[in-house]
């Protein structure tokens, strides 16, 4: 071979490994189709005779950049599994910037910045549900909608949607799924990814009007007397998610004890794999559900913690009898299924009740659910790892494959899970390091236990912190740096880490 | 009791089970007239198979290899044809048409699945055995799909001879039917047995589950036992039920005596974990040892239950370190007699007190028993030894004798037209005979007093030798 043709092939190689017109094309796609989300709002403004025109601008916006990103790219259906990362990544991004926009247009001053608009945007669509806002009450009835409503999306996902609804979106096969859903490997419902994102979706859809047409009930015969259609939707529209926004202050405090009850319900079963609850409710296979070891697990860690913060709050005398009881139950399934709704103030608790909430804030729903953070299969698989290795130092030869329900795991899954943890904890602790060290320079409102609980929050999705940023409390007092690195935070969650952190090594964008 | 005693103890049982064996025959020799079979198949199962028939049969055998041929007729009184047996023409001119038995006993599955179809197709009513060691066959004929008579694996009917020695400790005699689901075994009833079974009325003792006390033999004497009869010291009795049944049988017959809790199997091929399976079915602690790694991971993940080293028992440290020697017996299962051998040696020197080890080659029998090895199995032996037992009844798949032919328990498939058919079990007029337990549909099923039998149950049947024709004629 010449000289000069080696230089000519050299010169056809791409620089850039990724097929930068395929991911922007397909993420131009799914902003495109994203921005009819804003027409729910504007329907909302009409019907509440408020200004609707914040919605249309910032659909159309959307639309228009969704369009130009499409030109700009090429129109492609397909992407490869290289550009499948970038797509997640970039596609949720933009999301939370459209979703921002409603907030900026509508000149509401409690989300007058742009990084409080986002804020309050990333929280939605990752479905944390941490606010800016420190006084619901006074919010437009459609920007508070708009709000849950981004949660709904953001709960099973803007692309598991786009791959139900949308024709001949051949997004990367499972790799995209796989992404955007939780878990270290998801249970497909259906042999095509096509079929198992629509029972996913209408599985969802189906539970969230339950949940909604139950609390309206309950509004219309007079068991809840502030629970109004509009309450019903948007508490329906945030549990089914495990988001945990509220358009009413207080968060559910003010609710009655049977709505209570009822929302822990559907929290349960939001933190439960879809894939169960589908197997359960419309296949009844019970009995093959109730011996699914994550599920086991889950309800145990749920049960053991309810005990020692019921205990904790009745001996502390805080509440008792059924309150106690409720309130123990409600806080312990919120902030484990990464909910973060709230029955009273618990942000006022003991210190050992606000230590087990924030431990369990690592727990996370299962695999497959909507709930975020760590999630229980992970833990399981680590302990089942952790337990071999110790066997493995006085049996070197002995061979143990990892079991989850009967099945070996494969060792591939193994070292990817323990990664995750690695990262999840590595990141956390870079993300409280940030906002502590932020927030002790602004001044000492914001304490350092404070700083690392918003950490914690953000990166779990789970929603309300400590201090000034409890249950009751807002965002609003933390610095802006604080703010966008915990919706980075948020963002990373979201999507489970690894398509956000691999866009960051050179491995991805180089062929060498 | 340590693991040391216990393992005498064990080997005591065993050299008096094996002489048991060897005295009463397990192979009952009917005076039928001759038939006519056909061997397919003259390697060293073909050639025990011939050893063992020919004297009262018209045997034909069918090889491709002429030498192994020119051996067999040298020897027996057979006629040979050098002819394949997976050729539908060359069975069709062997004669195959008239044969009332057709074994297929190659070394290679396919051949003898395709071997025994053609025979179905020539001769529709000659009965059919092939060998295989492919559990998916093995798992179709449960199912019905093969359209062959009988299907004999030399994997698991060595893992079944390897159990019966070391599964049933205080046993005198074990035998196992339908595929090892079903165990049949004789007890000597001592002083030391528990008391939640001696001496009480059995409507009132604690029976192991999934499990029938078949007889009880006193002074000579058989009796079926009723709710009022007693199990006293002295008595033999003969128990029908599953594996983990006869364990816990020998466990309340002889509380004193360790439960071997702990087998080592070296190599994890087709018979060791044929071997293991056996084993961890009847509730007994296995350690599988496997050179190749890739193996050894296969092997982990398909039995959970096992533990499983991948190491090489050549490897003195790795005895030492996972205390090979405290286990209560060894089973040396490697592809390579030599190294059988050698890795035996090895692990008695670690302590191991009782040795089985496979036989692959005919001489290392003498090689091992010089060795020290306590118990020798061949595979193709006891396959040869099962696929002889068809030769008889054709219905009968398996024929047990109990004290020196006084006893007998059959394994038959009931026929439509038999007055039991659809009686329940209480029902039944006692005639000197025993149901313990039935197969259906692949599965044992231990009956009870309200079950009702069906037609096409293979039943297992506890009887006299002399009431066996009528017992034959009823079912």
């Amino acid at each position: 071979m010449t000289n000069d043709r080696r230089r000519a092939t050299a010169r056809r190689t791409p620089r850039l490994a990724v097929d930068l017109r395929d991911a922007l094309g397909l993420t131009g796609t799914l902003v495109k189709y994203l921005s009819a989300s804003a027409l729910v709002p504007a329907g909302v403004a009409i019907l509440y005779r408020e200004p609707f025109w914040p919605f249309l601008a910032a659909g159309a916006i959307a639309f228009a950049a969704g369009l130009g990103l499409e030109r700009l790219g090429r129109h492609s259906h397909g992407v490869g599994f290289r550009e499948g990362y970038l797509v997640v990544a970039l596609t949720w991004l933009l999301a939370a910037v459209f979703g921002a926009i409603p907030y900026l247009l509508s000149g509401e001053p409690q989300l007058d910045g742009p990084v409080n608009a986002f804020f309050e945007s990333m929280s939605g669509f990752s479905t944390t549900g941490a606010s800016i806002l420190t006084n619901v009450d006074t919010v437009d009835h459609s920007l508070l909608l708009w709000r849950q409503f981004t949660q709904w999306l953001g709960g099973m996902g803007i692309i598991v949607l786009a791959l139900a609804v949308l024709p001949r979106l051949r997004v990367g096969g499972r790799q995209l799924l796989d992404s955007e859903m939780a878990g270290p490997e998801t249970d497909p419902l259906a042999d095509r990814i096509r079929t198992t994102a629509r029972r996913l979706w209408l599985l969802y859809i189906a539970l969230t009007v339950a949940l909604a047409a139950i609390l309206v009930v309950f509004g219309v015969v007079g068991v809840d007397h502030r629970m109004g259609l509009f309450e019903g939707v948007s508490v329906a529209l945030a549990t089914m998610p495990t988001g945990g926004f509220m358009p009413t202050s207080g968060s559910l405090a003010d609710f009655a004890a049977a709505s209570q009850w009822v929302v822990v319900v559907f929290m349960l079963i939001a933190g439960v794999n879809f894939a169960l609850v589908y197997r359960a409710l419309v296949r009844r296979r019970w009995r093959s559900v109730g011996a699914d070891e994550e599920l086991r697990l889950y309800l145990g860690i749920l049960l053991v913690a309810s005990v020692a913060l019921v205990a904790e709050i009745w001996s502390d005398g805080l509440a008792e009898g059924e309150a106690a009881l409720r309130h123990g139950v409600f806080q312990v399934v919120s902030i484990t299924t990464t909910t973060g709704f709230a029955s009273t103030d618990f942000g006022t608790w003991a210190t050992f009740a606000l230590m087990l909430l924030l431990g369990l804030m690592f727990v996370g729903g299962s695999a497959g659910s909507t709930g975020s953070s760590v999630k229980v299969v992970r833990h399981l698989l680590v302990a089942r790892s952790l337990r071999r290795e110790l066997r493995q130092t006085l049996h070197p030869e002995e061979v143990m494959p990892v079991r989850l329900n009967g099945l070996v795991v494969q060792e591939k899954t193994l070292r990817g899970v323990v990664a995750f943890v690695l990262l999840y904890i590595g990141l956390f602790v870079i993300g409280a390091g940030v906002v502590a060290v932020d927030t002790a320079v602004q001044g000492p409102t914001i304490s350092t236990i404070d700083a690392i609980a918003a950490a914690a929050t953000s990166l779990g999705n789970v929603g309300p912190g400590l201090g000034v940023a409890g249950p009751f409390g807002s965002f609003a007092s933390y610095p802006d740096v604080s703010k966008l690195t915990l919706a980075a935070l948020m963002w990373l969650g979201r999507l489970e880490i690894i398509p956000v952190v691999v866009l960051m090594t050179r491995h991805y964008w180089r062929v060498r | 009791m340590t693991a040391r005693t216990t393992a005498t103890i064990l080997r005591r049982d065993i050299a008096e089970t094996v002489a048991t064996r060897r005295q009463s025959t397990r192979l009952r020799v009917y005076p039928a007239p001759a038939v006519k079979i056909f061997v397919i198949g003259a390697g060293q199962v073909g050639t025990t198979i011939v050893e063992a028939l020919h004297g009262e049969h018209d045997v034909t055998v069918l090889d491709l290899d002429p030498a192994r041929l020119a051996a067999i007729s040298q020897r027996f009184d057979v006629a040979t044809l050098e002819a394949n047996g997976a050729s539908r023409r060359a069975l069709a001119d062997a004669g195959v048409r008239n044969a009332d038995l057709v074994l297929a006993c190659t070394s290679r599955d396919e051949a003898n699945l395709v071997a025994g179809t053609f025979a179905r197709l020539e001769a529709p009513r000659a009965t059919t055995v092939i060998r295989t060691s492919n559990v998916e066959y093995i798992e179709l004929w449960r199912q019905g799909q093969l359209d062959v008579d009988f299907v004999v694996s030399s994997e698991i009917e060595t893992a079944h001879a390897i159990a019966r020695v070391i599964g049933v400790s205080a046993a005198v005699q074990s035998d196992v039917f339908a595929d090892g689901q079903v165990q049949l075994v004789e007890y000597d009833v001592t002083e030391g047995a528990s008391r939640e079974i001696l001496g009480r009325p059995l409507r009132e003792a604690t029976v192991p589950p999934d499990s029938r006390l078949a007889a009880i033999i006193r002074d000579g004497t058989m009796t079926l036992p009723r709710g009022d009869d007693a199990i006293l010291p002295g008595d033999r009795i003969v128990v029908i039920g599953s594996p983990r049944a006869a364990t816990a049988w020998g466990k309340v017959l002889a509380p004193w005596e360790a439960e071997v809790e702990d087998v080592v199997i070296f190599g994890a091929g087709r018979v060791g974990t044929a071997i293991a399976r056996q084993l961890l079915e009847q509730g007994i602690g296995v350690r599988l040892i496997e050179e190749n790694r890739e193996r050894a991971r296969v092997v982990a993940e398909a039995f959970p239950r096992a533990r499983v080293y991948n190491a090489s028992g050549l490897d003195p440290d790795f005895l030492e370190r996972e205390r090979i020697g405290y286990a209560d017996a060894a089973v040396f299962a490697m592809r390579e007699d030599a190294k059988n051998h050698y890795v035996a040696t090895l692990a008695r020197i670690h302590g191991v007190t009782f040795t089985i080890a496979i036989v692959h080659d005919a001489i290392s029998r003498q090689v091992y028993q010089h060795a020290g090895i306590d118990v020798q199995v061949d595979p193709r032996q006891v396959t040869a030894e099962e696929i002889v037992r068809f030769a008889h009844d054709p219905r009968t798949q398996q024929v047990a004798m109990l004290e020196n032919d006084r006893f007998e328990v059959l394994d038959l498939t009931t026929r439509p037209t038999s007055e039991y058919v659809g009686l329940r079990f209480r029902e039944m007029p006692i005639r000197g005979a025993l149901i313990g337990a039935i197969v259906r549909d692949g599965q044992a099923v231990f009956p009870r007093s309200d079950d009702t039998l069906q037609a096409g149950d293979r039943v297992i049947v506890f009887t006299e030798s002399e009431r066996v024709p009528d017992v034959e004629r009823v079912l």
